[in-house]
């Protein structure tokens, strides 16, 4: 949405009242364009919609979306992006836009506070005077129309003259408040000289501040001159709670611009040391800095931000991507070769033909999940939460009675899967599919399915029990845990079928590196079943060979990306990579 | 920066704290010239095409607004662990500036606390807990004030009126209140030796935070109050009550001096020690069984539990753990559920069950579940038809037994 506010930024006193036109794409994309012919209301209402609804957001999306495909010839963007994968990047969205019929819900109009005009130039007092009278509301006159001014980006000047008119009335005093939202007006029009006058006032009149008046202070002076009072701020901030990594982002930044570059690795430090996740705009600034210095010891650094970025599963975005790939390109004397690939299903990229890591776990990392798993998902401290003593007993007997599984079923996932067909049937078609291709199987429910019902006949689980092993759960156990314990205890090569996402156990596990190992196993062994009919074979949502993840060999790089127009949930992984070569 | 704007505060404190800078200011003739409006003034450097607002002057303020640098930078010596916490009472005094919640007093006790909290988002939570309090108390006060102030006009007013008639023929003197404690006393001490047994599992101590634990033990309190003024009161057991533990001592901070004179059984022991196993019945939301009837031959156990932080299937496991019968109110077939969770305030829940043993009434019963969280009754046919409807679905030959499970089960 970035290319929405540098529109609005672009066009700061140019309102004139002429009505709004309608929030019709095209001619929401005329307003775009041709911002002359936006009145302020209309504006504030593109900020209120943006933030609201998404909706809109989807409706930006689609018109841009639209405008590429244009340009690539009528091809159609979205198919183009996902893959039939169910962790692709997007994937959760299209899901739930089959799943859910769009409703052209109205938008509810932004409540409609006064019926005063932000006015375009400076007033004098008596005018300021005149525009309080016509006032009504329950906040405070000045308040408001400086929050109004703040939302609508209005020109400094006639915020100044409002700061003027009370302190005229005030004896020369402005109150804190007024001053904040003045200063965040001054560094969105990066006024940098109206920055360092704010912070004098500050400085003088306040020992000390709060944080949003730090933040902003922080990001207006790393512009300036004076910009090492930024970090001073920064470090007055320290004092009462840490920093934020927009703090951190805009002092390293404003390090950066004036080539201090030990000061800006020192923060980069300071920051991990609190734990805090950088931006993605941090590194990207150390990146693009990095293309003017041919420094040994700087170009480590950049490669270890990139371990960074594989050690805790970032993913960077579509611009940041663009600097490391010219960063990579900069080097002198490697002649690296950048290029924007996606990967073949068997794990080759399509770029330069060498084959990605696994997606396996190594033999340390699986031992150590399948103890958590015992340990925080099935027990969690309570082993009668999920299930009971005597009955993990039995099963645990069960399974290591058993030889190794080829695949595990949930048993009550799949016989779900079909509203209108009988669930026994269902899950006895796809049992005796598997089993026909000599997959040694295991089908999990609970005791419930083997009384004889409508949805649950006894014949269909007789014949289930014939072609696989069967556990069946009490009735007021958790089937889930089960099954991954079965699925991991039979070894790598076994795979498990649900379409459930299992999100609720993988919260159980205690810490984030616990929880990605979980979601790399869970990538490269979950089968998830696509058709929903019962007549027609099976297929499944392919599986992942490799890893998603900034990947290296030494002289290559393999890096996946977000695109800036997919939306990616947490749980997907970016479908595009950008792939790095050494030529020598 | 979506700060909202409440009332003049902000100002009103300022020209406090200022007004001794204003005579100051108004000796110099600087601010005055300043402040004239028509005074022309330095072109804008930034903006060309700005419309000529020339006449105006615009940055007279600043000079003002820094005037005031010598005064100000006087006392900032002190040591380090006064440091902080000094800048954190800064902190709040400024985000009080931009109409933050934060209360108006911070006790030092509690600025302490605030410090210690991890984050930003933790502090700011604390400190609107804090301005909420303080704002409760204040409206609280101002009511008082009020209310005194009523009762001495009606008392003048009275005094005025009451001289002409003097004798009146009572019945009673005016004792009601302690009578009533009285009866209810009596009603209790019957309970004791007569009463149904009704446990609360005080078990859960150390599954809840301070704050959880807090609001469970007002919970409590609640509970007992409606039993006690009930015309057939349970017999109150909290079994598993630790001495001295935190759920103890809060418990004791409440009742004070009354703690021993109540009329329940507290003891450290386990419903299953004092009732024979297959007579308890443990109510929880969670439990696959739907309650049809109240029992009274039943011993029925409500978990003292108030669960914030999603710690689903606790009271099951234990009833699981111990082997016990579990039983859910019959919400669903009464009600048509909104949204909130099943799981109701140990109050409502013993208010409805106080309802049920004296009128076996369901709908009467359910009237104690908070209107917010459904939509009305379910009609009689409307949950029969559903209930057909289930039925259809199934072959009918072989219908099981406990036909409410079917929706607890997974789908």
């Amino acid at each position: 949405m970035a290319f929405c506010l540098s529109g609005v930024r672009s066009f700061p006193k140019l309102w004139k009242n002429k009505p709004f036109l309608g929030l019709d794409p095209g001619q929401a994309s005329l307003c775009f364009f041709s911002p002359g012919y936006c009145a302020i209301r209309s504006q504030q209402r593109w900020f209120s919609l943006k933030t609201a609804s998404s909706q809109n957001k989807k409706a930006v999306d689609l018109l841009i979306a639209k405008a590429r495909s244009l340009k690539k010839g009528g091809k159609d963007y979205k198919k183009q992006v996902s893959p039939h994968y169910l962790f692709a990047a997007g994937a959760a969205k299209k899901r739930s836009r089959m799943t859910i019929s769009q409703s052209n819900k109205d938008h509810a109009l932004p409540k409609k506070c006064s019926n005063i005009q932000l006015p375009i130039k400076p007033l004098n007092s008596e005018e300021w005077d005149r525009l309080k009278e016509d006032f009504e509301g329950k906040a405070n006159f000045e308040d408001w129309i400086i929050s109004q001014m703040v939302k609508c980006h209005a020109s400094i000047d006639v915020a100044k003259s409002l700061l003027a008119w009370v302190a005229a009335k005030n004896n020369g005093i402005v109150s804190y408040n007024l001053l904040i939202r003045y200063l965040h007006l001054c560094v969105t029009h990066k006024q940098t000289s109206e920055v360092i006058d704010v912070y004098e006032i500050m400085k003088s009149r306040y020992k000390r501040l709060e944080s949003s008046g730090y933040s902003l202070l922080i990001r207006g002076l790393i512009h300036s001159d004076r910009w090492r009072d930024a970090l001073t701020l920064l470090e007055d901030v320290k004092k009462i709670m840490i920093p934020s990594k927009k703090n951190y982002s805009d002092c390293i930044q404003g390090a950066l611009l004036h080539q201090d570059v030990d000061l800006a690795w020192n923060l980069y430090q300071d920051l991990l040391g609190h734990d805090i996740i950088p931006m993605m705009e941090t590194l990207k600034a150390f990146f693009d800095f990095g293309k003017d210095i041919k420094d040994e010891h700087y170009s480590n650094k950049l490669l270890d931000m990139l371990l960074y970025l594989r050690n805790n599963q970032l993913f960077p975005g579509e611009s940041f991507v663009h600097s490391i790939k010219t960063w990579f390109e900069s080097i002198p004397g490697k002649q690296w070769k950048g290029q924007f690939t996606t990967i073949q299903e068997s794990g080759h990229c399509l770029g330069c033909g060498k084959s990605l890591e696994s997606i396996h776990l190594t033999p340390e990392e699986y031992e150590f999940l399948k103890e958590q798993i015992m340990k925080d998902v099935i027990d969690g401290g309570n082993q009668y939460r999920k299930t009971t003593p005597q009955e993990l007993k039995i099963f645990q007997t069960f399974v290591n009675s058993c030889p190794p599984f080829d695949i595990v079923i949930d048993g009550l996932n799949v016989g779900k899967m079909c509203p209108k067909a009988c669930d026994s049937e269902v899950l006895l078609n796809v049992v005796s599919q598997l089993a026909k291709q000599n997959l040694h199987l295991l089908v999990l429910g609970r005791k419930h399915m083997l009384t004889n019902r409508s949805q649950w006949r006894e014949s269909d689980m007789k014949m289930i029990q014939k072609q696989a092993s069967c556990f069946f759960a009490d009735n007021i156990s958790k089937d889930d845990p089960f099954l991954l314990y079965a699925a991991l205890n039979s070894g790598n090569h076994c795979k498990f079928i649900t379409k459930d996402l299992l999100r609720d156990h993988k919260a159980c596990l205690r810490d984030a590196k616990t929880q990605r190992l979980f979601t790399k196993w869970q990538q490269g062994h979950q089968l998830a079943i696509i058709n929903s009919s019962l007549r027609s074979k099976i297929t499944f949502q392919h599986i992942l060979r490799y890893d998603t993840v900034v990947q290296t060999t030494g002289d290559s790089w393999h890096i996946p990306y977000d695109e800036d127009l997919v939306e990616r949930y947490s749980y997907e992984v970016p479908t595009k990579w950008l792939c790095l070569q050494r030529k020598s | 920066m979506n700060v909202s704007i409440t009332g003049l505060r902000p100002f009103a404190r300022f020209l406090v704290s200022f007004t001794h800078q204003r005579r100051k200011i108004n000796l110099y003739p600087i601010p005055q010239r300043y402040m004239c409006s028509k005074k022309p003034a330095v072109p804008y450097p930034n903006k060309e095409n700005s419309s000529p607002p020339a006449l105006l002057e615009l940055d007279g303020w600043k000079t003002t607004m820094k005037s005031s640098l010598q005064e100000e930078s006087v006392s900032t010596v002190s040591s380090k662990d006064e440091d902080t916490l000094a800048a954190t009472r800064e902190l709040i005094e400024m985000w009080r500036l931009i109409s933050k919640e934060v209360p108006e007093h911070i006790t030092e006790e509690e600025l302490k606390s605030v410090m210690e909290l991890p984050s930003k988002s933790a502090k700011r939570k604390y400190l609107k807990y804090l301005s909420i309090k303080e704002r409760m108390k204040k409206a609280k006060q101002m009511k008082k004030e009020a209310k005194a102030v009523a009762r001495e006009e009606a008392k003048q007013a009275k005094l005025l009126e009451t001289t002409a008639e003097k004798e009146q023929n009572f019945l009673f003197l005016r004792l009601w209140d302690r009578n009533m404690n009285i009866a209810m006393d009596w009603k209790g001490a019957q309970a004791m030796q007569f009463g149904q047994p009704l446990v609360f599992d005080m078990a859960y101590d150390n599954c809840m935070n301070g704050k959880e634990l807090r609001n469970t033990v007002s919970q409590l309190l609640e509970s007992e109050g409606w039993n006690r003024r009930n015309v057939d009161p349970f017999h109150i057991y909290f079994c598993n009550l630790k001495i001295d533990s935190t759920y103890h001592r809060e418990l004791v901070k409440c009742y004070k001096e009354k703690w021993d004179k109540l009329l329940i059984t507290t003891t450290e022991k386990s419903y299953t020690d004092l009732f024979p196993k297959d007579s308890i019945v443990y109510l929880t939301a969670d439990s696959p069984n739907v309650m049809t009837t109240f029992k009274h031959d039943k011993i029925y156990i409500i978990g003292s539990l108030v669960d914030k932080c999603m710690k689903p299937g606790l009271s099951l496991a234990k009833a699981k753990q111990l082997g016990l019968a579990t039983q859910c109110l019959p919400l669903d077939k009464y009600l048509q559920w909104d949204m909130g969770t099943k799981n109701l305030t140990l109050d409502q829940m013993i208010r409805i069950l106080l309802c049920l043993k004296n009128t076996g009434d369901w709908q009467e019963a359910l009237k104690f579940v908070p209107k917010r969280k459904h939509s009305g009754y379910m009609e009689v046919s409307q949950y029969s038809r559903e209930f057909v409807n289930r039925l259809k679905k199934k072959t009918f030959s072989s219908y099981p037994q406990n036909s409410l499970n079917v929706g607890t089960q997974k789908k």
